[in-house]
């Protein structure tokens, strides 16, 4: 049998006092060797695997999960192709494309993706793009209400804001909107066309603005037309980026430097003045244990 | 309230501050698809990361609640550092006629050791939430948690978005070794909004165009004093994550990441913008 001492609430000061030191100490930066560089190195408490080119050797290219199941089997299928397609290669980047193409008419996979993408925006932005990504290169006419109702989701006006002043639900919004935009540019309807085209003038973010132009002008056959047709939309302070210079993938300095001259040329004000500051060697030697080069794999 | 309720109050107040220095407020249990589909590339490479914590200069005492000591749970802050780091170091193609910059550009800006990219560095994670990451003079690079946070809002918990990071604050880092302000904003940029630049009111650069190939691999660094030859950070940042989308062999859904981050902060954050658009808008 034990007594149970009910404490003063002085005791009680003196017990939280002596618990909020001890938190205390944890907290305040060590002085000891676990702050020098190099002193203590980092653990695992699981067994570290094979080196990566191990890893890499024993992967099966090229074998997308098929796109064929029907009903809810849809859905299953069309979660393994995600996670096939977020983890591939950039060589299997047309093995996706064509199992996107082939199926292009299964109602039941485009309502799965649409489904993935409405659960990972609430809980994985970089699967929420990787999946509207994927379905805009279904071009299924099935997906252009899904998409016109993506972009048109209400854009919030507050939110958590950087010390910069980014507010990060807009630009987490406008990222994913951005990526629905090229997936109705793509689509090229004329009821798509006439969205992007909206937002191209209406959207309240830049991001969404920017990619609309871009994307409505690559996807138009007759470059010039398209042009015009932008310069109707598209707002006064932001016709440079009718000319935004791309490097496409793939493209070499000497198609690229071409183009960047006859940009800086068609827009001087776009010249940067000199940096701010006097330019001036402040580099001191590092006496720091050198880790050498990087493991090779 | 009597005397001692008061006291009690402060106590119970004072408290809760320090169990939020103590532990922290990033959440580290679950990762991006991203962030896991770079890591199965590896799958927690021992020698990488033994190697890592020396070359960025990440000190147990900084990261032991942050999985330090747990470095193959890829849920915890230190192992979503050290996987950004596996991109910089392995992912770029060092295409010469395709790449702004090359991996030894990229990891000099990011890596500790002291140089012409700037002095010696170290790298810390904070708690702090108004910032991506921050460089304190003169030696400090914080990255807080939004680049490690996946169960929070935020387009930025991805290890292209977060590698982008270390090389954005280790330009800070050039910028101080070099002599120039950044711009003179109260955050290391000029204040906005600004020309072409939406941020307001701070986090607004220039872009200083240059063709591809113009800097031999190795040469990012280098400065003239003059618009010819010089990066601001956003830049060198938009650089990166382009050379991630488009020349290198990292994960799709790093790509993706990259690709979008990259136009994002193009779109933007430059006064003379918009900067450089990385690959062609077709989803796929």
């Amino acid at each position: 049998m034990s007594q149970i001492i009910k404490p003063s609430g002085q005791q009680l000061l003196l017990v939280l006092i002596a618990f909020a030191l001890l938190i205390f100490v944890t907290a305040c930066p060590r002085k000891g060797p676990q702050n020098e560089p190099g002193a203590q190195g980092p653990q695992a408490k699981d067994s570290p695997g094979p080196p990566p080119s191990t890893i890499l050797a024993g992967r099966t290219l090229h074998n997308p999960p098929a796109l064929t199941a029907k009903g809810d089997e849809a859905r299953k299928a069309v979660a393994a192709f995600i996670d096939w397609a977020g983890a591939s290669l950039p060589e299997e980047h047309e093995d996706g494309r064509k199992a996107l193409a082939a199926a292009r008419e299964n109602q039941d996979v485009v309502k799965a993706f649409t489904e993935e993408i409405t659960k990972a925006q609430r809980t994985d932005h970089s699967r929420a793009l990787l999946a509207l990504s994927l379905l805009g290169e279904m071009r299924s006419p099935a997906t252009e209400g899904f998409f016109h109702d993506f972009v048109n989701q209400p854009f919030p006006e507050g939110g958590t804001r950087t010390e910069e002043g980014e507010i990060l639900q807009q630009t987490e919004l406008a990222t994913l909107q951005a990526k629905a935009i090229d997936a109705l540019a793509y689509l090229h309807s004329p009821r798509a066309d006439e969205e992007v085209l909206s937002q191209v003038q209406k959207h309240p973010s830049i991001i969404v603005r920017s990619e609309a132009i871009g994307a409505y002008l690559w996807n138009q056959q007759d470059k010039e037309a398209a042009r015009r047709k932008l310069l109707q939309f598209v707002r006064k302070d932001e016709q440079r980026y009718i000319d935004q210079i791309t490097r496409v993938e793939g493209e070499r300095a000497a198609s690229f430097n071409p183009k960047l001259e006859a940009y800086l040329k068609a827009h001087p004000e776009v010249a940067p003045p000199a940096p701010e500051g006097q330019r001036q060697d402040y580099g001191k030697p590092d006496q720091a244990p050198k880790p050498g080069a990087p493991p090779k794999y | 309230m009597n005397n001692k309720g008061k006291n009690f109050l402060c106590v119970v107040l004072w408290l809760a501050c320090l169990s939020a220095t103590a532990y922290g407020v990033c959440n580290q249990t679950s990762s991006s698809q991203a962030d896991r589909d770079l890591w199965n590339q590896h799958g927690c490479w021992q020698d990488f990361f033994l190697w890592q914590y020396r070359a960025y200069d990440a000190r147990a005492a900084n990261w032991n609640n942050r999985g330090f000591f747990d470095a193959c749970n890829v849920n915890l802050e230190y192992p979503k550092h050290w996987n950004a780091s596996y991109l910089i170091t392995y992912k770029l193609n060092d295409n010469n006629d395709q790449s702004w910059h090359g991996t030894i550009d990229y990891r000099s800006a990011a890596e500790a050791a002291g140089g012409n990219f700037h002095n010696h560095i170290f790298h810390l994670a904070i708690d702090d939430t108004s910032v991506f990451g921050r460089f304190t003079p003169p030696d400090q690079v914080k990255t807080s948690c939004l680049l490690y946070d996946n169960n929070t809002v935020g387009a930025n918990n991805n290890p292209a978005s977060r590698a982008g990071d270390f090389i954005h604050e280790g330009w800070h880092a050039w910028n101080a070794r070099w002599g120039y302000n950044g711009g003179g904003g109260s955050c290391g940029h000029f204040n906005g909004p600004n020309g072409a630049c939406t941020m307001s009111p701070c986090g607004c650069d220039y872009f200083y165009f240059h063709g591809v190939s113009v800097y031999v691999f190795g040469a990012m660094w280098e400065n003239n004093g003059t618009a010819s030859r010089f990066h601001s950070p956003n830049q060198v940042q938009v650089e990166f994550l382009c050379d991630v989308a488009d020349q290198s062999s990292a994960p799709a859904s790093v790509k993706v990441a990259a690709r979008a981050d990259a136009n994002a902060r193009a779109a933007g954050r430059f006064i003379n913008g918009p900067g450089y658009r990385c690959g062609d808008p077709r989803p796929w």
